[in-house]
């Protein structure tokens, strides 16, 4: 075997590239000198300003081309850069102010009194009660039903808050047009093929403080903080927005740190 | 870091489906079609031999006339232990889990259909066009469980949502899960209790103590696919030898 492949070695060595019909040309080719920059079109004689504008254009072309690209990029990735419209919220039917109920720090709002409000601190399972449930209904962060919100709206508030007064008008407080719910708009989707209850995390979490990430508006203990490491500070947001990327290397990286089953049908049934 | 294994425990999930308590109601396909969101299968489905099922209850004639009696087998998915759709598979969509468990993932089909192809129970069923509910049907779908969209293929998961769930129940109340808790739907559905559901690998399961029975079998044994679904055989009265005082 070493012998034949030895005689290989030695063909090898002795192979020579046949004759080409041409010659190459001798590096380094002299280019052809570019054409001198358009100084007239047709009769009329252009400004001279002309020949930096040009260059100019074509480099604000490959940022706004790039920019569309990076945008592609990202949401593909990760998340959508929250500029020009790309952010991860919507105009709900109410303007639901989280850091009315949610926050404990002092707000720009004033009461109905004129006094300047301090955010109420409620915690999050306040509302969405059945997130750290162990029910079928667990699976999500239901929103309340409008009569939850009516328990304390039908009296808390003034009377000429147009905002408020939809609330009312769907618990059928004001109006006669009976009772109807609110069409509020998700703003946390996962894709159809995803199976993720919260009851599990918010346990976990609970019991293991120190993975907890993302910060709180002051609330460093309970269902509050835990939320935070998905769904980011929402007592200090005005409008809900998507912070995390929520993409399934988030998802896996955190089951991997915490040592939580990676098995595909945890998540995927 | 500790694997699924060590962390989660050994379980092997199995099935017994006693023939003798078989009355081929076809209760079980029902619950079945309703807890797993499959498909209507309408008559241009069934023509085409395209309709999906993931349970379903073959019927055999035996003897003959006048003499015949009819034989009911249901057929799900065995979960094989060496289970012929897995190696084929080009995106390993179809792998068994640390729980026995032999899982499709929807996500990562392509619908190569090469699964179908290999199993020899016929149990796997390609989705031939987007599954479409009536109107009056929108709220029955089970949310969890995903709807299957066109091109993937499916098979029986052996209640995979419910073993999660109960999982989950059992561990956020700090106790071990007990036998016969997790039910499927088609063990649930079964008005004889023909069909029990369990841990194989807990010696104190009914599906264990049920599995060494002497009437036990598996289907297409030769295969050597060594399945998890076991089937106890129908006992015939008229014929010698056969069991008596079953009850």
């Amino acid at each position: 075997m070493e012998n034949k492949h030895k005689d290989n070695e030695s063909k090898s060595g002795n192979f020579k590239l046949p004759k080409l019909p041409f010659n190459f040309p001798k590096l380094p080719i002299k280019l052809p000198k570019p054409p001198p920059p358009p100084t007239h079109l047709g009769d009329v004689e252009l400004p001279k300003t002309l020949m930096y504008l040009l260059p100019i254009g074509g480099l604000f072309t490959l940022v706004f081309v790039g920019a569309i690209a990076s945008f592609i990029i990202t949401a593909w990735w990760g998340q959508p850069i929250p500029v020009l419209g790309f952010e991860q919220t919507f105009d709900q039917p109410i303007n639901f102010p989280h850091t009315v109920h949610a926050s404990t720090k002092q707000l720009d709002y004033k009461d109905a009194d004129g006094n300047i409000m301090v955010g109420l601190g409620t915690d999050c399972t306040f509302c969405h009660r059945t997130v750290n449930k162990n029910t079928a209904a667990g699976a999500n962060a239901y929103i309340p039903p409008v009569n939850f919100c009516a328990n304390c709206h039908g009296v808390i508030g003034s009377e000429d808050n147009v905002q408020l007064n939809i609330l009312r008008d769907a618990a059928g407080i004001i109006g006669d047009d009976g009772t109807s719910p609110i069409n509020w708009r998700r703003v946390h989707r996962l894709p159809d093929h995803v199976r993720f209850v919260h009851e599990p995390h918010i346990r976990y979490l609970s019991a293991n403080p120190e993975h907890i990430k993302g910060e709180t508006d002051g609330v460093s203990t309970g269902p509050s903080a835990v939320c935070s490491t998905c769904h980011g500070n929402v007592a200090s947001m005005e409008k809900v927005y998507q912070v995390e990327p929520l993409k399934m290397r988030q998802c896996v990286d955190c089951h991997r740190d915490n040592e939580a089953p990676t098995d595909c049908a945890t998540c995927h049934h | 870091m500790t694997t699924d294994v060590e962390k989660f425990g050994t379980r092997n999930w199995g099935m017994i489906a006693d023939l003798d308590k078989c009355t081929g109601c076809q209760a079980c396909v029902l619950a079945c079609q309703a807890e797993n969101n499959i498909p209507i299968n309408t008559q241009d489905r069934v023509e085409r031999a395209r309709s999906i099922s993931w349970i379903r209850v073959e019927r055999y004639w035996e003897g003959d006339f006048p003499d015949t009696k009819a034989r009911f087998i249901p057929i799900m998915c065995q979960h094989c232990e060496n289970a012929p759709c897995e190696p084929v598979c080009p995106v390993y969509a179809s792998y068994h889990n640390s729980e026995g468990l032999n899982v499709q993932v929807y996500n990562r089909c392509v619908g190569t259909r090469y699964c179908a192809n290999a199993c020899p129970y016929i149990v796997r069923f390609f989705n031939y066009w987007d599954p479409v509910w009536p109107e009056s049907l929108r709220n029955h779908l089970n949310p969890d469980v995903t709807i299957r969209s066109r091109g993937i293929m499916e098979k029986c998961s052996f209640c995979i949502q419910r073993i999660n769930r109960t999982s989950r129940k059992a561990k956020s109340e700090g106790r071990e899960l007990e036998d016969g808790e997790i039910q499927t739907a088609c063990s649930a559905a079964c008005g004889t209790h023909g069909i029990v559901f369990g841990d194989l690998n807990d010696p104190e399961s009914r599906v264990s103590k049920l599995k060494n029975h002497k009437r036990a079998f598996t289907l297409l044994e030769q295969f050597g696919t060594d399945p998890n679904v076991i089937y106890l055989a129908k006992i015939d009265p008229n014929k010698k030898g056969s069991e008596e005082g079953h009850h």
